[in-house]
């Protein structure tokens, strides 16, 4: 049987490397076309190159989004686009337009085509439909629950991906135009306003009915379905997806880590325990910065799975430091400063084979060798002396009050 | 091109027969309409003797649960024998084929039919034909219409549905208030977003939760010289509880031509002053977060 796949999102290229780093199985990446999450799609055709050539490197696969709903101009190009990608070896298109499965199977023919949840597959007649199409995987609706993905599966022989962490569309997605009227952003060519996380008075007739303390809002907390990857696995889903391709490093990192050492664990031992699931989620929770839920996993989402008293995303700052290498003469590491921190501060640094180390910063310095007491300059390379040999791609973090 | 209607109310039946070419019907597992199954026999009965096209609506996504329900509708769908059924869910092609009405079906894709090549794509696979997206311009309707044959559908007036979702916002919105209220299947309710002021009709049924647009969506200027390159043109009368208001407007897009066009539209807008838009047939929806 092969091992179910852990697939991450990357904005750039250096995100697409962490993640493959931290343990990804694939990586899906947008193009500056085509791709709907249009202000996250920073590779070009040689950044999509590069990165093919690095996750073969780590026997990783590469996806490209293709996915918005095309119209007639957004054509312009797409053979020429769809057969570099396959010349350069990308292994799949993640696509929402039906018409390019047979124009994929033409120009690059190695190239696998995976259908989007934009088309928002809840059934297996939907599923084998598709596969009769010619589609190589079909990305599950967000709004089916575990049972019902136990019985697709249980009833089609094409693989399965399904998301399992990260931002949710509070409509279906793809059949959401919100953002289309009130902005004009077209919410299925990357311009999508999220105006499903605003806030809106609700009348009946000319009565107003809804609460001017806690107006109505459609926004969802994320998703997260820790507690049911082992059932994924048992019922042979093919991909974990995990969404966030607006996501910081850290988050790409810490989730990634998370659920590969978690799925590594349900493999080797057979299962997982309760006590290892809540270490699970508590180490998500370190990359969390909007409240999470199991969506509809576990069946209908009601009002504790909806956030009415915030717009978005809040920001964490925990994350501190990036590491790029270690002087082992001089026992200090090389770090890319990434939010304010401060000498004799408890940290803790992870990376793809390093475990939540800590130790207390004694002393740092600047470019010059000069000690400083406070590094507030995001983007500034300095040095950190940490008792233990730190590599790339290591991150460090302020330890959580709560780990005290 | 047909000229066909969502029918929401039977009585409506009466006034408007002979106004339009046909009628849209469904019922609760899968559309916002809420007719029995006797219901339907008897607009079915009506329809054939008054010679009206009569179609069935599946209007919305069926989960896994659901299969066997498809089904059983499926064989009342066969009994009733319409012209043609809309379809939203990709899993209702593979459902269509075991009760033979596979070449009856029409694709609404709602949101991401937008192109002539996937409108194309799905015509190879032998449904009767597509309905195509909301979200785009004349010029591409014409295009599509080019390159499919003709063999598209489209919404020409009524509030358009902006939003679906299996989530029940007005359910778990009062829930959270708590707050009890009459809100279920009632589609007097709207929502005005906080910075703006368009009031946006909201539904919540069974199945999830529903908004639509705030104007109604016409095209009595465009309709006539589009006609030829439609199959079937589609009034939308959800939200619209004025039956007069219906009837004109039914009267008016049958009537409607080259040399009265601008009198018809004039004379609507003014006796029935709601807000009134021609979507995005001249607008593009392109715009990037910095514009």
């Amino acid at each position: 049987m092969n091992k179910i796949e852990l697939l991450a999102p990357a904005k750039d290229l250096k995100k697409a490397k962490i993640a493959i780093m931290y343990g990804a199985d694939a990586v899906y990446v947008g193009g500056k076309f085509y791709s709907l999450r249009s202000r996250a799609s920073n590779f070009d055709l040689e950044d999509l190159k590069e990165l093919s050539e690095f996750a073969k490197k780590y026997s990783a696969k590469v996806y490209v989004t293709v996915n918005i709903v095309f119209h007639d101009d957004d054509y312009y190009g797409i053979k020429e686009y769809l057969k570099y990608l396959g010349d350069i070896g990308i292994d799949a298109v993640i696509i929402s337009s039906l018409a390019l499965i047979p124009i994929v199977k033409k120009v690059a023919p190695n190239m696998e085509c995976h259908i989007s949840t934009q088309l928002s597959s809840l059934n297996s007649s939907a599923v084998r439909t598709l596969q009769s199409f010619g589609a190589d995987r079909i990305v599950l609706a967000r709004e089916a629950s575990m049972e019902q993905i136990e019985r697709i599966s249980n009833k089609v022989d094409v693989p399965l991906e399904v998301f399992i962490h990260g931002g949710m569309c509070s409509n279906f997605s793809g059949r959401c135009v919100l953002s289309n009227r009130m902005t004009l952003r077209d919410a299925n060519r990357g311009g999508c306003a999220h105006s499903c996380r605003w806030k809106y008075r609700l009348y009946d007739k000319d009565k107003l009915i809804s609460d001017p303390d806690c107006l109505m809002s459609m926004s969802s907390k994320d998703l997260r379905a820790s507690a049911y990857i082992e059932r994924m696995i048992r019922c042979r889903v093919a991909s974990l997806k995990i969404e966030g391709r607006m996501k910081s490093e850290y988050y790409i990192g810490q989730v990634v880590r998370t659920y590969r050492k978690m799925i590594d664990e349900i493999y080797a031992n057979g299962y997982l325990s309760n006590k290892r699931l809540a270490y699970y989620d508590e180490e998500l929770s370190k990359a969390e910065n909007r409240p999470s839920d199991d969506g509809f996993l576990s069946g209908d989402c009601d009002n504790s799975k909806h956030l009415y008293g915030v717009n978005g995303a809040g920001v964490t700052h925990d994350y501190v430091a990036y590491v790029h290498g270690y002087d082992d003469e001089k026992n200090k590491a090389i770090v890319e400063v990434k939010n304010v921190f401060v000498k004799s501060e408890e940290l803790e640094v992870f990376g793809p084979d390093l475990d939540n180390k800590r130790f207390v910063l004694e002393h740092m310095y600047d470019e010059n060798g000069e000690e400083i007491v406070l590094a507030n300059k995001p983007t500034q390379i300095i040095y950190l002396d940490i008792p233990f040999r730190v590599d790339e791609p290591a991150m460090i973090r302020k330890v959580a009050h709560h780990d005290h | 091109m047909e000229l066909l209607v969502t029918l929401r109310k039977k009585e409506l039946l009466n006034k408007i027969g002979s106004l339009v070419d046909g009628v849209i019907v469904g019922e609760h597992f899968t559309s916002g309409y809420n007719y029995t199954d006797d219901d339907l026999k008897s607009i079915r009965d009506y329809c054939y003797t008054a010679r009206l096209k009569y179609y069935i609506v599946l209007d919305n996504f069926i989960t896994e649960d659901e299969e066997m329900m498809l089904h059983k509708y499926l064989d009342l769908i066969a009994d009733l024998d319409p012209d043609g059924i809309f379809f939203h869910d990709l899993g209702v092609m593979e459902a269509a084929k075991v009760h033979g009405l596979f070449s009856k079906l029409i694709y609404d894709g709602k949101t991401v039919l937008c192109n002539s090549l996937d409108s194309a794509f799905m015509l190879t696979k032998g449904i009767d034909s597509v309905m195509i997206s909301r979200e785009i311009t004349l010029e591409e309707i014409y295009e599509i219409a080019k390159n499919t044959d003709g063999r598209i559908n489209m919404q020409i007036f009524g509030h358009q549905r902006l939003s679906y979702s299996r989530r029940k916002f007005l359910s778990n919105y009062f829930h959270q208030i708590n707050k009890k209220y009459d809100y279920l299947n009632k589609e007097s309710l709207y929502l005005i977003e906080e910075q703006r002021d368009y009031k946006m009709p909201i539904v919540e049924d069974d199945n999830g939760t529903y908004i639509y647009s705030d104007y109604i969506f016409e095209m009595f200027l465009e309709i006539s010289d589009l006609r030829p390159y439609l199959k079937r043109g589609i009034i939308e009368t959800r939200f619209i509880d004025n039956d007069n208001f219906l009837v004109q407007v039914c009267r008016d897009y049958h009537r409607v031509n080259d040399s009265n066009k601008e009198f018809i539209r004039d004379a609507l807008l003014y006796n029935y002053p709601y807000e009134y838009s021609t979507g995005y047939l001249y607008q593009k929806t392109n715009k990037t977060k910095d514009e």
